[in-house]
């Protein structure tokens, strides 16, 4: 009886403790992100306003690239599997976001992005408006000038963002970044 | 009976260059291959493999080959100063007696264009690589959503 007057307060504060919402270390990145508007996979008009409210991993990219952007989305959809499996996945939100609107059509993201099987959004747009996002993002892609018999490539950077629940940027990641790295900072800040 | 002579001379010869002067490149391996699987609708896939040159000469193997793919091109992937990645045409690798070289991913690939079809997770394909000299060096290799742990 003595011990449990010991032990008691220390399980109370413990569940305590538990009941609250840890804040997340990761610093806000105050010089990317902003508002956009896009379209997604559906043809329907994308505000980056609909980002709030889920923890998002959003990334850019091309579908006719064939070594890191699918490598990418491979990825992704392995940190969104790992969060399935903690429950948590209905609060993510992976974005993918493409700078050549050419090929990748509304209806053609909408085919190649299901089978990665992450619930992933696809986003697409005037050439004008995806110059816009990826500037906000300090994204850099540039048309090759040669089309070789692949059709045209893009040279470009490949960051990964984690966006908070308010869509402000919270980190970046490299094209190689780490599954557990990426799943325990999402579930930091959810 | 010309023509029977000429045949089995020929084939004589083939033999004989294939055992005598490595142009089989028996003693070139290809080890930790593997095809990235893509969604069906995709155009292009990216394969990896490591490339050893167990032989006593020089090998340069100028391209490469797919079942699958209607071109297959061996690709550079170079990190420019400002940090964006550009991709480019890898024109031969070289090989000197011992050597290896790898196609990772996020660095020099194949790149499989063209494609009749999409392979999936789970099937093989036997992809080849082109020498200078000699027979093509061919393997078989999966299609995987992801990297091997091993690789």
């Amino acid at each position: 009886m003595g011990k449990l007057l010991y032990v008691l307060p220390l399980l109370v504060a413990l569940m305590l403790a538990g009941c609250g919402k840890q804040e997340s270390d990761l610093p806000v990145n105050t010089r990317l992100g902003g508002d956009f508007t896009l379209t997604d996979q559906n043809g329907a008009p994308f505000q980056a306003e609909k980002l709030k409210g889920k923890v998002s991993i959003l990334f850019f990219g091309y579908t006719h690239c064939p070594d890191i952007c699918p490598a990418v989305l491979a990825q992704v959809a392995q940190v969104y599997r790992h969060l399935e499996e903690e429950g948590v996945a209905d609060q993510v939100q992976p974005v993918f976001i493409t700078f050549d609107p050419e090929r990748d059509t509304e209806a053609h993201l909408k085919e190649y992005l299901p089978w990665f099987k992450a619930d992933m959004i696809g986003l697409t747009g005037s050439l004008e408006q995806i110059r816009e996002v990826a500037k906000q993002y300090g994204v850099v892609f540039i048309k090759d000038q040669e089309a070789g018999e692949q059709g045209y490539l893009f040279t470009h950077s490949d960051y990964i963002y984690l966006l908070d629940e308010q869509a402000r940027v919270r980190k970046l990641y490299p094209a190689d970044f780490k599954i557990d790295e990426v799943v325990t900072d999402v579930e930091s800040l959810l | 009976m010309l023509n029977h002579f000429y045949k089995k001379t020929c084939q004589g010869a083939v033999l004989a260059a294939v055992l005598c002067s490595g142009f089989a490149h028996a003693d070139v391996s290809i080890s930790e291959g593997w095809l990235r699987a893509v969604p069906p609708v995709s155009p292009t896939m990216a394969g990896y493999l490591t490339v050893t040159n167990n032989g006593a000469s020089s090998v340069k193997i100028m391209g490469a080959s797919s079942e699958v793919a209607g071109h297959t091109m061996l690709h550079s992937m170079k990190t420019l100063e400002d940090g964006t990645r550009k991709m480019g045409h890898l024109h031969h690798i070289m090989l000197e007696p011992g050597e290896s070289f790898s196609l990772s991913p996020g660095g020099d690939h194949l790149m499989l264009m063209k494609l009749q079809r999409v392979p999936q997770p789970g099937e093989s394909v036997t992809v080849c690589l082109m020498p200078a000299e000699g027979d093509a060096i061919c393997a078989d290799l999966p299609v995987l959503r992801e990297r091997p742990s091993a690789f």
